[in-house]
């Protein structure tokens, strides 16, 4: 197990090849390599590279420059798009798969069902692929439903060659009940399965920051794999600190350390290196926001929940308006703080009930005015517009002031919902426009760990580090393993005195 | 690799076909047919949609009607090795699925086994008199076929005409360079050609004349330092002119000297050779510059190889050799069906120019065979064969209705004239003729001979009796015989007769054996042949039609049949047989 194995045994003749991949051990360098000497050597047809996201895409697309058209890099949901678009008639779904998978809820999950039963029963198809493409690459094969997976094996059986890098340490996706009855990708039987499982241990990625921290967090990756705990008492390198702060939030899942205990963590904070501070819930992440004095920003990611929530409350409203009013105020009270009930909520949606008949002045006026626009326009549009004039009254106007917007990039998408002629539409259009202009997080931000997959920074602070959020479960194990993977130079934990985490040892 | 194989075929609007649809069989597919029936046409649309070159210029005569802007398409639904499919298109090419004889595009929720994966190939001639190469693929987008994949597939073709040297040479596309495939051969030929010293060959007159020219061209601003090489000219490059050549009596001769049929054969050898290769073949008239020995063994060759085969051919030891190949024929309406070789393998025997003839007539037997020709010779006004219409002896009830059935099942259009035979098998003569029509004639009941025979009145028996050649002697005789009579006397013989000399005259013609005299059945049952049942004698039944002035009376039966005939082969229905 090493770099070398690894090297060798992509290069193998063995059909099917899986690499052990953690966090930051180069992954990526060894399948860009192993893809360029691969396809030049190619008799005929191409080499697929699969991936998750398609900020993969990119870096493998610049990692294999030179390779021309003998290397194709595709997303595994477009390379399923492609072949449900050229059977889509007997598959139940338009020619412009890809489009329709977009804008369905769980698209791309359906679509996997039906390629995986589409390619078991015309293994004709899957040798066709498996010509055109002798050799797959996939990244990031934690990732994938078991249809997909079964799909890709498809495709093995009638040839093509497999190597899949994948983090058995890193299935934080898969956890959420999906379409299709497919069991999930097991990795015992993938790994006996295969002709050769190497695994990958060298943490290249922390060779400019601090090596001793990405050889703990290998070590640390290991014991979690185990079941065991990470013990944070003894053998910790001095880029990990441990910090004791009690909690002192009221509501459930939000934290916010103790005044006494605020000394390490904002000192830890303010260093100018870059810097994510994870956690595990929405709401956790929005608390800490608050807790921060919102000085630092939420990194909302690639998803846009709340966003959907809105286009689906709209989409069904049919010109009802206090169906429509009701989801903005809904909207807006996820994605800000300070819109409450009683100081503006209540008010709009009584206005928007009785027609704005009733004469209101200052505040109420205002409040009235944004009522007003959902009255003109009972639809996606009037809750685009009245978002839009709420983020202006929230500069112009002192009453206004204490609504603050957390999940802005995510308000500034609804305002322009409004743009289009529908909400889904605007929706797929927005959404299609983030997947491909990737945005990075700002310098230093808070995120749940969800979201911070993938990402690299400096420091990392996970807070709290207690039971409610890791529990002794796979998925919490592998949300902890990708929490402590992401700084390169120094980790914290924060951890209740009460309640600390099962995972670790304090 | 498994061989490239067309399981559907359809062309529409090219040249004289107007539409045409056809599942050919895996192996050697014989086509047979009459003239101008379309058969080379057939090959031609196989052979242009696999052709390996983009370079074909069309005519508005390869447009049917040469209404050239409703354009023509030549589809093929093809399995082919996915193998081949993956090196050579930019885009997937994605495999529809062959059921039930058609190409549908796989579905989710479909029962039974998963049918064979197939690709669909397109060529169309636009309304520009340009061709468009196409796959289409399941979601009814189309990508362009390329030269490459054409090549890939292959088509070897050896044409009726004797471009079969293109094959032996060098061209761009031909079999030997698809052997060779030595990419870079133009290119190096090129240059080393280029530097040949032409100049040093010359002999010093013309080195001198060569020097003036220069120097005058020197003098008039012309290009000069002139030399001389070998350039290529407009349309033939220099490899085109590379030919393979051969032994003959210690001399390199050309292969283009040798005959015809051996250029044939070796452009079919050097085809065969390219190394994992199965193309389509095309043969157009296999026994082209062929002996019948040698046209046995390219039928062999052909049939036994495991690529997938179109061959035409006039020649009958092609189509006795063809034991391992399916046979088709091609009929006057251009609709193509299978010939079941059992069915058909002893008329083939007897009567090989049945399925060689435009439209053939199967007749029960002799005597019908003689009658028929010569009523068609007086509607047609010309022999029958001009028109590609052969009459061939069914050989019997019995065979002549399983022939006729074989050949109407396969929606092919042939011509019968049978009997009613105590209306036996009723069910099966209706299905022939609701297929064949007017095209088929039966009589209502009895035989030729019996209709005839009733139909002659009474003062006039003595001239039917009365045979073409050697006179009525031979047939009194076996009337005398049939009545126990010494005397071969028309007069006695009537007398003894009386009223059953009519039934008397028709045993006799029919060689019926009297009961209780199986001893002597040989003598008997020879009778029928000193009467009518010999082609002759139905000749002689046609002309006593006429000479008796029986033609009015059948006048209406015959007719319709007569005109069908005549519709056939293009000619406008009559009146009365003779205008």
């Amino acid at each position: 197990m090493s770099d070398e194995s690894v090297h060798a045994a992509l290069r193998s003749d063995a059909p099917l090849v899986v690499i052990e991949a953690p966090a930051g051990c180069g992954k990526t360098y060894q399948g860009a390599a192993y893809a360029r000497d691969a396809a030049a050597i190619l008799k005929s047809g191409r080499l697929l590279i699969l991936t998750h996201t398609h900020a993969a895409c990119s870096v493998f697309d610049s990692r294999t420059s030179g390779a021309g058209s003998r290397v194709e890099i595709k997303t595994i949901d477009s390379f399923i798009g492609q072949i449900a678009g050229a059977y889509h008639a007997g598959l139940g779904v338009p020619k412009d798969a890809a489009t329709w998978a977009r804008q369905t809820k769980d698209g791309y999950d359906l679509l996997a069902v039906k390629i995986a039963a589409l390619l078991k029963r015309y293994p004709a198809i899957a040798r066709a692929l498996a010509c055109r493409y002798p050799v797959v690459i996939c990244d990031e094969h934690q990732d994938s439903t078991g249809e997909r997976h079964a799909a890709i094996m498809s495709l093995h059986e009638q040839g093509a060659k497999l190597r899949l890098f994948a983090d058995p340490m890193q299935t934080v996706f898969t956890a959420k009940t999906h379409i299709g009855g497919c069991p999930p990708l097991d990795w015992g039987a993938l790994t006996s399965q295969a002709q050769a499982f190497e695994r990958l241990d060298t943490p290249h990625r922390w060779a400019n920051g601090c090596p001793n921290l990405g050889r703990w967090i290998l070590t640390a990756r290991e014991a979690l794999k185990r079941g065991d705990r990470i013990d944070l008492r003894n053998g910790i390198p001095d880029s990990v600190t441990i910090v004791h702060a009690d909690n002192i939030a009221q509501q459930r899942s939000v934290f916010v350390p103790a005044p006494g205990d605020r000394g390490p963590i904002d000192a830890f904070a303010n260093e100018h290196q870059s810097l994510l501070i994870l956690t595990r819930y929405n709401n956790t992440a929005t608390g800490l926001r608050s807790a921060f004095n919102r000085r630092l920003p939420l990194w909302e990611g690639h998803n846009r929940l709340d966003l959907e929530k809105l286009v689906d409350a709209l989409s069904s409203s049919n010109g009802d308006k206090d169906a429509v009013a009701k989801a903005a105020v809904a909207f807006v009270q996820a994605t800000c703080v300070g819109f409450s009930g009683t100081a503006f909520a209540n008010n709009l949606l009584a206005d928007v009930a009785d027609g704005c008949t009733k004469r209101r002045t200052n505040k109420p006026a205002k409040i009235q005015a944004l009522a007003r626009l959902i009255l003109a326009e009972p639809d996606h549009r009037g809750a685009s517009k009245l978002l839009s004039r709420l983020a202006d009254f929230r500069t112009t106007d002192a009453d206004f002031r204490p609504i603050q917007i957390d999940a802005l990039k995510e308000f500034y998408e609804a305002c322009r919902l409004k743009d289009f002629a529908t909400a889904s539409a605007g929706f797929a259009e927005i959404s299609q426009r983030r997947t491909y202009s990737r945005p990075s997080p700002p310098r230093k931000a808070i995120s749940t760990i969800h979201k911070a997959k993938g990402l690299e920074c400096d420091r990392v602070i996970i807070a709290p580090c207690d039971a409610a959020t890791f529990r002794d479960d796979h998925l919490s194990r592998c949300l902890l393993y990708v929490a402590i993977s992401r700084p390169m130079k120094r980790l914290m934990f924060v951890v209740p005195r009460v309640n600390p985490s099962p995972l670790t040892l304090v | 690799m498994p061989a490239p194989i067309i399981m559907r075929l359809t062309i529409e609007r090219f040249r004289g076909v107007a539409s045409f649809t056809w599942q050919p069989a895996k192996g050697s597919n014989v086509i047979l047919g009459g003239g101008d029936a379309g058969k080379t046409t057939i090959l031609d649309a196989i052979g242009l949609l696999l052709n390996p070159t983009n370079a074909v210029s069309l005519s508005d005569a390869d447009y049917f009607g040469r209404t050239v802007a409703d354009g023509f398409k030549i589809e093929a639904v093809m399995s082919l090795p996915p193998e081949l499919m993956a090196g050579q298109t930019h885009r997937p090419s994605w495999p529809w699925e062959w059921k039930n004889g058609n190409a549908v595009p796989p579905a989710l929720g479909d029962e039974g086994p998963a049918g064979d994966p197939v690709y669909i190939l397109r060529v169309s001639g636009t309304s520009d008199l340009e061709l468009l190469w196409e796959i289409v693929q399941p979601n009814g987008e189309t990508d362009f076929l390329s030269v490459g994949l054409r090549r890939a597939i292959g088509v070897i073709r050896l044409g009726g005409d004797d471009r079969n040297d293109r094959d032996l040479r060098l061209v761009q596309g031909s079999a030997l360079d698809r052997l060779l495939s030595d990419r870079s051969l133009r290119s190096r030929l090129g240059s080393k050609l280029a530097k040949s010293e032409v100049k040093d060959e010359l002999d010093p007159d013309a080195k001198k004349a060569l020097a003036e020219l220069d120097t005058a061209f020197k003098i008039k601003a012309l290009p000069d330092k002139l030399d001389l090489a070998v350039t290529g000219a407009q349309g033939v490059t220099i490899t085109a002119l590379i030919g393979l050549t051969a032994d003959k009596a210690g001399v390199q001769l050309p292969l283009a000297n040798w005959g015809s049929g051996t250029r044939r054969l070796a452009a079919l050898a050097i085809a065969e050779q390219t190394q994992d290769a199965l193309p389509i073949t095309i043969v157009d008239e296999v026994e082209r510059g062929l002996e019948p020995y040698r046209q046995r063994g390219l039928m062999q060759e052909l049939q036994d190889g495991a690529a997938q085969t179109f061959l035409t051919t006039h020649s009958a030891s092609v189509v006795s050799a063809a034991t391992n190949s399916s046979l088709w024929y091609l009929d006057h309406k251009g609709n193509i069906g299978p010939l079941d070789r059992k069915k058909i393998a002893d008329h083939q025997k007897k009567e090989p120019e049945t399925f060689l003839a435009r439209l053939s007539i199967i007749a029960e037997g002799a005597t019908e065979v003689g009658f028929v020709n010569a009523l068609l010779e007086k509607v047609l006004e010309g022999p029958p064969e001009q028109y590609g219409i052969r009459v061939s002896d069914g050989g019997g009830h019995e065979t002549a209705l399983g022939l006729l059935e074989a050949l109407s099942e396969g929606g092919l259009m042939f011509g019968g004239f049978a009997d009613d035979e105590s209306g036996k098998h009723p069910q099966r003569w209706r299905r022939v003729k609701d297929k064949l029509g007017p095209l088929l004639f039966r009589w209502d009941s009895g035989c030729l001979e019996v209709n005839l025979i009733r139909a002659v009145p009474a003062d006039r028996l003595e001239d039917l009796i009365q045979g073409t050649d050697d006179g009525p002697g031979s047939r009194l005789r076996t009337l005398a015989d049939r009545l126990g009579l010494a005397v071969k006397e028309f007069a006695t013989i009537k007398a003894s007769a009386g009223d059953s000399l009519v039934p008397l005259i028709i045993e006799a013609a029919l060689g019926q054996v009297p009961t209780g005299k199986d001893s002597e059945k040989k003598t008997y049952s020879s009778h029928a042949q000193t009467w009518f049942k010999t082609p002759a004698g139905g000749r002689e039944l046609a002309d006593k039609l006429f000479s008796l002035g029986l033609w009015p009376t059948f006048k209406p039966t015959l007719m319709p049949f007569l005109n069908a005939v005549r519709g056939a082969v293009g000619l406008p229905p009559r009146e009365d047989i003779m205008p």
